[in-house]
């Protein structure tokens, strides 16, 4: 039926569009035609010629009006009068170059800016997961301390709550991928590699690109050696040949099966607060997936792994947490031995929520300080425009006086000013998304899903959308305030404006120190923001992070084999790679650790003092396997007792270092009163964690070190030393917690040494590769980035909002004095110093300013708390900041109004007395 | 003025509807059969005419076309379109119904 109707009435209106004078002419033929007929008819009745005439247009009851009634009926009036109104506007626009490029550049800024963040917004937080049904993708998380892993006794026991959910897989490492090495090749790789239960690639909705992937037969334990590898993988290494499919590489040393070839997938994780630090960790997509054959009947309770399924149809993600309460239960009945640790719940969250994690606030918190942007620019057009409606209050009132309602000047004067706002856009675009593209590849940030520097962030449909809603929006608001403003006064009054005595303007002028006002506390918000997150990034670059950062090179091996399942192996491979590497000119020494400083650390759980009784409120404490150097190469300073030497070897007791931080908790009169050394501790959890652990006796007490973030403080750090690991520990951190890192402290720029000591690092390990090769400065560097990142768009953002508001009160000012350009000569004239008419424009000036700082550090100690966790060594409403931030707005201010204020005191009072 | 209005609403279309059912016509054509059905019970005036015509062709139920008339001058004859003869329909059914149910009340009789 509508389809119908348009197939008539389409053609109908795009004619009286196009063909507006045919469809005219033909109207009136129609009429005239009617009117002929008529007047025939009369004279055949007797009348004389003109009463046939007269009585046939009376019978029309006014032809014109009929046929605007025609017209009325096309439906393509209003396109019509938009189209008049818009080449009206750019005509207007074209007259006054000017003005036009002011707006629109600050248009441009706004719009820029916004579509800018919005691409990022879009990104992270709007465009769904490219997975099947990613709306139903639930992952599963361990609450206080929130970790967002699973053991494989969990899983096994949460899988049962097959009526909520399905697609159940358990994969990957919570903890660092420890990749896997290529090898029996002449270019011997780290891969990123995974292990995967069968279910992974339904639940990630994988595409197949050759073969198969793991079926559950594979998937248990001692199940045979097969792999499945990425496309990129393929493509890169082997050609994309389909004849691999089916044969073997060798990964680790061992012969796996090549059972299938899938597309590249997005990362299956992206941000995980590891341990509580507020650092993200982006995964990067997997080369290889390895099945993870978990025994089912496992009791090993370690959180390696990361677990997710998908919601049955018609579930709620309520419904499936009840039941994963309930599998809890059950969990703890089957485990009694299991310590219940209060807070330490099961809990379930939305797939996209655990992917975007806490940047969340982050990107929200820029969408909000842009769109402050947005209205500076907007107030600063609304401000132009109305200084110029002053000259068409004649032609409204005239329009108005004509018979013109109020709508259609409102809607004329809003079509005015939709050229603007598309021209703003567009250059918007234009300006905004590179700069955003270049800022992304440019730093280091991690922010999830944004691809490799920044190339997911892109221009799709979301952002085009939003760029028009927001150019249109813009030009409602900044284009209404002038047009109901100038509409609103009576064709009288407007055509009386230049009788100096009419006050009509008054109203308009209040507007405009409204908008200043507006304009400043805006400004101040931001400015407040950007400094408190510039006082952020200055204290975290001054962190002492406890160690020297300088001259150290960091690369990652995988040991992700069976030939380093024997600690005494690793051993082997730490004192070769230290012998051949120490040997190189300009190497001054190796270590090698499990994790680095400021980048992750391992969390131990509880431990037992010998002779003290077991006590489960005390402090977690991490826990760091290294080799013995690892003091000295980061010059962590040692205050008690001992460090790790060449003598603490596999055969001798075993030994641990602690921190000072962990000092001071246990032995709460350290160092006075009471000291470590010598005492002998264990894990809380060992034997539940796998084989009991002999117990360590503490040699040393070291200085505390960022070991997380530069930005957390120092918690309770055990070291332990990697060749007095047993087996068991040692295989277990091989295969599931991540590689081997090496560091190096280099007596010159320790890049340049690279390719050195991965030559010998190659020949130590019998041929493995390195790969993440990075100077600890880099990893500090990145350890910032997050924070740098903020702070640069804010200061981007706080420079554009002070520049419009400062161009904003310029133009209120030296309108200010124009208009009063005769009262002030007036003054003069009757012996007013140049000072009092500065004192008197600046203070008019100032006051306004004032009004609205005052304004906006209200809106400063309401808003700024919503970035209190983004914030480091500096509290939201900081009051400093806030007295600094805006004692600087108040001298730009003032440096702009003293120029209209300079002017005010060089009129002479002989022009301005005849000024009209 | 006499406008569209002086008839129950909605009933010139009907009308107008019905007359082009019958055979296509111009607009003169269309006033002339106008005034012979209805006599004078129906004022349809000239000037109410034409914009009920060309909404009648904006909503696609009548369609024009230019061609000679009967004295050889060229005119806009108005033709019912598909659509428009079901519209005639649906409407001439309501308002048979309508007056009907009218006619129904005003045969009650007073107590």
């Amino acid at each position: 039926m509508r389809v119908e109707h348009w197939i008539y009435s389409l053609p109908l209106r795009l004619r009286s569009l196009f063909h507006r004078r045919q469809v005219e002419e033909e109207l009136d033929e129609e009429l005239q035609d009617h009117l002929h007929q008529k007047i025939e008819e009369g004279i055949a009745r007797g009348l004389s010629p003109d009463e046939a005439r007269y009585s046939a247009l009376r019978a029309m009851d006014g032809l014109e009006q009929r046929k605007q009634q025609c017209r009325d009926l096309r439906g393509v009036n209003a396109i019509e009068n938009f189209v008049q109104d818009l080449r009206h506007g750019l005509r207007m626009l074209r007259k006054s170059p000017g003005f036009t490029t002011a707006a629109v550049l600050t248009l441009a800024l706004g719009i820029g800016a916004n579509t800018a963040v919005f691409s990022v917004v879009n990104a992270v937080l709007l465009r769904p997961l490219r997975y099947p049904e990613p709306d139903r993708m639930v992952n599963f998380y361990i609450s206080n301390p929130r970790l967002e892993s699973i053991s494989i006794p969990v899983f096994m026991v949460w899988r049962q709550q097959t009526g909520v959910l399905e697609d159940f897989a358990i994969y990957g490492s919570a903890y660092k991928d420890p990749g896997v090495s290529l090898t029996n090749t002449d270019h011997p790789e780290t891969l990123r590699a995974s292990h995967v239960s069968a279910g992974f690639f339904k639940l990630f909705g994988a595409s197949i690109e050759a073969g198969r992937t793991f079926s559950d037969q594979e998937d248990v334990p001692h199940g045979p050696k097969v792999a499945v590898i990425s496309d990129g993988f393929w493509r890169r290494r082997f050609g994309a040949d389909r004849s691999l499919v089916g044969n073997t590489i060798s990964l680790g040393g061992e012969s796996y099966v090549v059972v299938g070839v899938v597309h590249d997938m997005e990362p299956t994780h992206s941000a995980f607060n590891l341990m509580l630090g507020p650092s993200l960790r982006i995964d990067t997509p997997a080369d290889v997936w390895l099945p993870l054959q978990a025994d089912p009947n496992s009791t090993f309770q370690s959180l390696d792994y990361r677990g997710a399924a998908r919601l049955k149809p018609g579930v709620t993600l309520e419904m499936a947490q009840a039941a994963t309460n309930l599998a809890q239960t059950q969990f703890h009945k089957k485990f009694p031995e299991l310590p219940l640790i209060p807070g330490f719940e099961w809990g379930l969250e939305s797939m996209s929520d655990a992917m975007v994690g806490n940047v969340r606030l982050a990107i929200l918190v820029l969408m909000g300080a842009v769109s402050f942007v947005m209205l500076i620019a907007c107030a600063n057009v609304a401000n132009l425009l109305l200084a110029r409606a002053a000259h068409r209050r004649r032609e409204m009132a005239i329009r108005a006086a004509l018979g013109a309602r109020r709508r259609r000047i409102v809607f004329q004067l809003l079509t005015e000013t939709l050229p603007l706002s598309l021209a703003g856009g567009a250059l918007g675009i234009v300006l905004g998304y590179p700069f955003l593209r270049i800022l992304l590849a440019k730093s280091l940030v991690d922010l999830p899903r944004i691809g490799g520097q920044g190339s997911a962030v892109t221009l799709d449909w979301r952002v085009l959308l939003f760029t028009i809603l927001a150019t249109l929006l813009t030009s409602v608001i900044f284009g209404l305030i002038p047009a109901l403003s100038v509409s609103r006064c009576s064709p009288h009054a407007g055509l009386m404006e230049n009788d100096p005595r009419s006050s009509s303007g008054l109203g308009r002028k209040r507007t405009r120190s409204i908008l200043v006002v507006l304009e400043m506390a805006l400004s101040l918000i931001l400015l407040a923001g950007a400094a408190l997150l510039m006082r952020t990034f200055v204290a975290l670059k001054g962190v002492n992070p406890g160690f020297e950062t300088r001259n150290i090179l960091t690369c990652e091996m995988s040991l992700n084999q069976p030939r380093f399942d024997q600690t005494s192996a690793v051993a082997r491979l730490v004192r070769d790679g230290q012998r051949r590497v120490e040997a190189l000119p300009g190497v001054e020494m190796l270590a090698a650790t499990r994790e680095l400083p400021l980048d992750q650390a391992r969390d131990l759980g509880g431990i037992l003092i010998e002779g003290r009784p077991k006590n489960t409120n005390q402090p977690a404490v991490d826990f760091r396997e290294i080799s013995a150097r690892y003091f000295d190469v980061f010059r962590i300073p040692l205050l008690q007792g001992r460090t790790f030497t060449e003598q603490d070897t596999e055969q001798t007791p075993r030994v641990a270092v602690i921190n000072e931080t962990m000092a001071k908790k246990f032995w709460p009169g350290y160092p006075v009163a009471g000291s470590p050394i010598g005492e002998r501790i264990s894990m809380d959890l060992s034997g539940l964690m796998g084989p009991a652990e002999s117990p360590l006796q503490i040699v040393g007490v070291v200085g505390d070190a960022r070991d997380v973030a530069l930005g957390s403080a120092p918690e309770p750090m055990m070291y332990i030393l990697m060749n007095q690991c047993s087996d068991w520990f040692n295989a277990w951190d091989n295969r599931l917690l991540g590689p081997l890192i090496w560091v190096i402290r280099t007596k010159a720029e320790p890049l340049s040494l690279n390719e050195a000591i991965q030559h010998e690092l190659r020949i130590a390990s019998g041929g493995l590769a390195v790969g993440h090769v990075r100077a600890m400065d880099q990893v500090r560097t990145e350890a910032t980035a997050d924070s740098t990142f903020n702070m640069t768009l804010f200061n981007v953002f706080a420079g554009i909002a002070i520049l419009l508001a400062a161009i904003g009160i310029f133009g209120v000012m030296a309108c200010f004095v124009n208009e009063r350009t005769k009262e002030i000569g007036l003054r003069i004239a009757l012996g007013a110093l140049p000072r009092d008419v500065l004192a008197m424009v600046v203070r008019q000036g100032m006051r306004l300013v004032v009004i609205g700082i005052s304004i906006g550090i209200m809106g400063s100690l309401a808003l700024t708390p919503l970035i209190a966790s983004l914030l480091y060594g500096v509290k939201s409403t900081d009051p400093t900041v806030l007295a600094c931030v805006a004692a600087l707005l108040c001298a730009v201010a003032l440096a702009t109004v003293y120029f209209p204020a300079r002017r005010a005191t060089k009129i002479d009072p002989v022009l301005a007395l005849r000024w009209e | 003025m006499s406008k569209p209005s002086d008839l129950v609403q909605g009933t010139l279309d009907l009308l107008i509807l019905k007359i082009l059912a019958l055979e296509p016509l111009n607009g003169w054509a269309v006033s002339k059969r106008l005034r012979q059905v209805s006599g004078d019970t129906l004022q349809v005036s000239d000037g109410s005419l034409y914009p009920a015509l060309h909404k009648l062709e904006q909503e696609g139920w009548i369609t024009a076309e230019w061609r000679a008339s009967e004295n050889n001058r060229r005119a806009k004859f108005y033709s019912l379109t598909r659509l428009g003869r079901k519209h005639l329909e649906k409407e001439a059914a309501n308002w048979t119904r309508l007056s009907d149910a009218i006619a129904g009340v005003l045969r009650l009789e007073e107590v």
